[in-house]
């Protein structure tokens, strides 16, 4: 098979055992890749036993996928995701991470990992080719993901140019040296928040990129698996290298005249911030305002004249929008380092009305040093200052702090207290669903989540079809799951699905269409190929099914794509299901269906009732909330 | 139909528009500040407003506006419709659609112009109130 390594690595930690599973072409063509595969191996393990599973459990698989077109010349297609059922959510859960992983585990002849069982001891998972094994990390075990990161690299000297063996490095005689031995590894690593099983832990790959979203380093720190590391000396096979060539040459000349991606070339994945807050989209102080004067001082071009100390990219895109920064000196000194996105500066920022860039850049670091997604870690605090602010919080409770809007000292500390598992970061650990429903209905009040998931800086109040996309999302308010947020923005056309107008973002009207059309072409594009969702706002539908048909030699149209979509998505929706998910689940919070006075969307809220019954009946979802047995016999989906 | 029959009528409302917020303290220092110089080229009609804020302004003004052909080298040149024009000026126009779709086309430093979205974005506001006191507020519906 072209584009696909043809088999999957599986490990038990329990028993140490290392197999790798054949992946076949009709599961290849059925599901594509990515978090569709996952889903796909996922179902035949867990199979219908899945709410049962313990998300922190031996039994729970940790799924690593790549897509076809990963390790690929194509550009910005270099991405990774992780699945299993989520411990914040309860539900089917997956994240995914640009960098160099996801290539570098192709090149060792891999489009995946499967991960059961929970090692006696802790451990981490090095791969090189063909040579793998899993080695004790005792010593790494409580070591923050920075230090194990750049620790585990350091293992590895001979990628300086003498090309040191796997004897050299690490003192066993596993046979010969591969070739991958004098590749710089790529490593994942979860932080002290995976191994305290924080439902919302994430897992950082070269300190930059994370897998942040559904706690999936929380499902890794269960299975005492505390890194990856993998170097491969392989490729990727393409069926048509001059076609591929070709398309890359055109794909480029497309990025190099988007001012979109000139934009996030400039400021990074923060250059939203400025028309986001104008336009309603940006939600500030736990989605109580629709406006706030502070934007200005936390937006792309205050980064950049404030803290920007360089840029990086991921493997074969030519963007380079994620942020070096450093701060110099002060409270948030911080070394040169990977930088906020956008998502980051939206929770720390605008949602805790705290407009210090520096302040905002350490927390993002503490974030990732900890291992822990910024969006959930950021929401929950703002939630429990506004619960503090109501007297729903006691002081008594916060270890005699004060929390309050605005202060960069305070989120930091709260970050600090999250990570070590200590004091009131205890509480705010267990995410605000859950933190809310200790504290009572007040508290449910001012929560921001979908089916558990804290919601992305994307206000549906100012995009109606946003809303939608959130309240059906598969595993909680998500904004890249579908390609929802560019279509109704305006930023992404796909001429092929007829999804090239303008929409109002503040009309509800006809949305779900749309919606359920960018659902199943998202569970292809940003979950199963894997294109990154910023650069891939360049892709329109007829350079997916030309990058898809290139690389694998398979004849792709879109109708098939769209129905591989239309098939993840609904595997998805039967595991949610077993987990207990129904149409009950499918709602926003009553926060995000409170209108604003102030801001570009005052006075606006979608109208989830209308777009709900469209959205079942196009989706032929059940009052059960379940898709139609007739349906999923259509998709193929029979056994499930 | 179109929202300007002639160039005149760009330059008598856009472009005198644009030139009012040229001593507005609370806009007017901030379009100082990028230093850059503008140039709107227009289309249906045919039209052309540049705005200088690099070089010396006359005094009592932060920048400097021209009608028409004007000698002044653009950092950044935002080319649309004088209809699309009208519309942004009342705040109406989805700027990543317009952007996306060639409505708006922007050729220069992304970063400025996105530094100056905040900047103009009171404007908004202005542009009807300046139409209706130049007895032209029916054009504020052909936004």
């Amino acid at each position: 098979m072209y584009g696909y390594q043809g088999k999957v690595l599986d490990v038990n930690l329990t028993t140490g055992r290392i197999e790798t599973l054949p992946l076949d072409e009709k599961t290849c063509r059925d599901f594509v890749g990515g978090s569709g595969i996952a889903a796909r191996l996922f179902f035949a393990r867990a199979g219908k036993r899945v709410g049962a599973l313990d998300p922190l459990g031996p039994g729970n698989p940790l799924i690593f996928m790549t897509g076809p077109l990963v390790g690929t010349p194509v550009p910005s297609t270099g991405r990774m995701t992780a699945s299993a059922r989520s411990p914040l959510t309860g539900i089917w859960g997956e994240s995914s991470v640009g960098g160099f992983f996801g290539a570098e585990l192709k090149f060792a002849g891999y489009d995946g990992i499967i991960l059961e069982g929970q090692a006696p001891r802790p451990v981490y998972l090095e791969i090189a080719d063909d040579q793998v094994r899993l080695v004790p990390a005792e010593d790494w075990w409580g070591k923050d993901a920075y230090e194990t990161i750049d620790g585990l690299a350091g293992r590895f000297p001979g990628v300086e140019g003498d090309g040191t063996d796997r004897e050299a490095v690490d003192g066993s005689a596993a046979g010969e040296p591969s070739a991958a031995a004098k590749r710089k590894p790529q490593i994942i690593a979860i932080g002290p928040a995976g191994e305290n099983l924080v439902p919302y832990a994430a897992i950082v790959h070269n300190k930059g990129h994370v897998l942040g979203r559904t706690g999936m380093g929380a499902v890794m720190g269960g299975k005492r698996l505390k890194a990856i590391v993998v170097r491969g000396a392989g490729k990727v096979p393409v069926a048509d290298e001059a076609a591929v060539k070709n398309l890359r040459h055109r794909l480029l000349e497309k990025m190099k005249n988007s001012i979109l991606i000139e934009a996030l070339h400039a400021f990074g994945t923060n250059s939203s911030m400025d028309l986001g807050s104008l336009s309603g989209d940006v939600p500030f102080k736990n989605w109580q305002l629709g406006a706030w004067e502070g934007y200005e001082r936390i937006n792309g071009a205050s980064f950049s004249d404030k803290v920007l100390a360089g840029t990086r990219t991921c493997y074969g895109c030519p963007v380079a929008c994620k942020r070096e920064v450093e701060v110099k000196d002060g409270p948030f000194r911080m070394e040169k380092g990977p930088g906020p996105e956008y998502e980051t500066v939206g929770t720390f920022g605008a949602m805790c009305l705290n407009d210090d860039v520096e302040a905002i850049s350490k927390l993002n670091e503490l974030c990732n040093r900890y291992g822990m997604d910024t969006i959930s870690a950021g929401s929950t605090i703002s939630f429990a200052i506004e619960c503090f602010e109501d007297g729903l919080i006691k002081p008594e409770q916060t270890g005699g702090l004060t929390l309050r809007w605005g202060d960069p000292e305070l989120l930091v500390e709260l970050v600090h207290l999250i990570g070590k598992g200590e004091g009131f970061g205890k509480k705010l650990a267990l995410g605000s669903r859950r933190l809310a429903a200790e504290i009572g209905p007040k508290a449910e009040e001012k929560l921001t989540t979908v089916k558990g998931l804290e919601a992305p800086m994307h206000d549906p109040r100012a995009g109606h079809g946003m809303g939608l996309a959130y309240a059906t999302s598969i595993r909680g308010a998500c904004h890249v799951s579908s390609l929802t947020m560019g279509v109704e923005q305006g930023a992404a056309m796909y001429p092929g699905l007829n999804l090239i107008e303008t929409y109002a973002g503040m009309a509800s009207a006809g949305k779900a269409e749309m919606v359920v059309k960018t659902q199943n072409l998202g569970m292809v594009i940003s979950g199963a190929v894997i294109v990154c969702q910023l650069a891939g706002m360049v892709y329109d539908d007829a350079d997916l099914v030309a990058a898809l048909t290139a690389v694998t030699g398979l004849p792709w149209t879109l109708e098939e794509l769209m129905e591989c979509g239309d098939r993840i998505w609904n595997l998805k929706r039967l595991i949610g299901n077993l987990s207990g998910a129904g149409r009950q689940d499918d709602m926003l919070p009553m926060r995000l269906l409170t209108p604003t006075a102030e801001g570009g969307a005052a006075g606006s809220v979608p109208d989830m009732d209308l777009m709900l019954a469209e959205f079942y009946a196009l989706r032929e979802i059940g009052p059960d909330g379940r898709p139609s047995r007739s349906r999923l016999e259509r998709l193929g989906l029979k056994e499930a | 139909m179109a929202v300007f029959q002639s160039d005149v009528e760009v330059y008598d409302y856009i472009g005198e528009f644009i030139s009012s917020v040229k001593d507005d303290p609370a806009i007017g220092p901030k379009i100082r500040q990028a230093g850059i110089i503008i140039r709107f080229v227009y289309r249906e009609p045919q039209s052309q407003i540049t705005i200088d804020a690099r070089n010396p302004a006359p005094e009592g003004h932060f920048y400097t506006v021209y009608y028409g052909d004007s000698a002044v080298e653009p950092d950044l040149v935002m080319s649309m419709s004088a209809d699309t024009a009208h519309s942004f000026w009342l705040g109406k126009v989805n700027l990543m659609a317009a952007l996306t779709r060639g409505q708006i086309v922007a050729k220069g430093p992304v970063a400025t112009a996105l530094k100056l979205l905040p900047v103009i974005q009171p404007t908004y506001a202005m542009y009807p109130k300046f139409l209706k006191e130049h007895g032209r507020e029916e054009l504020v519906k052909f936004g």
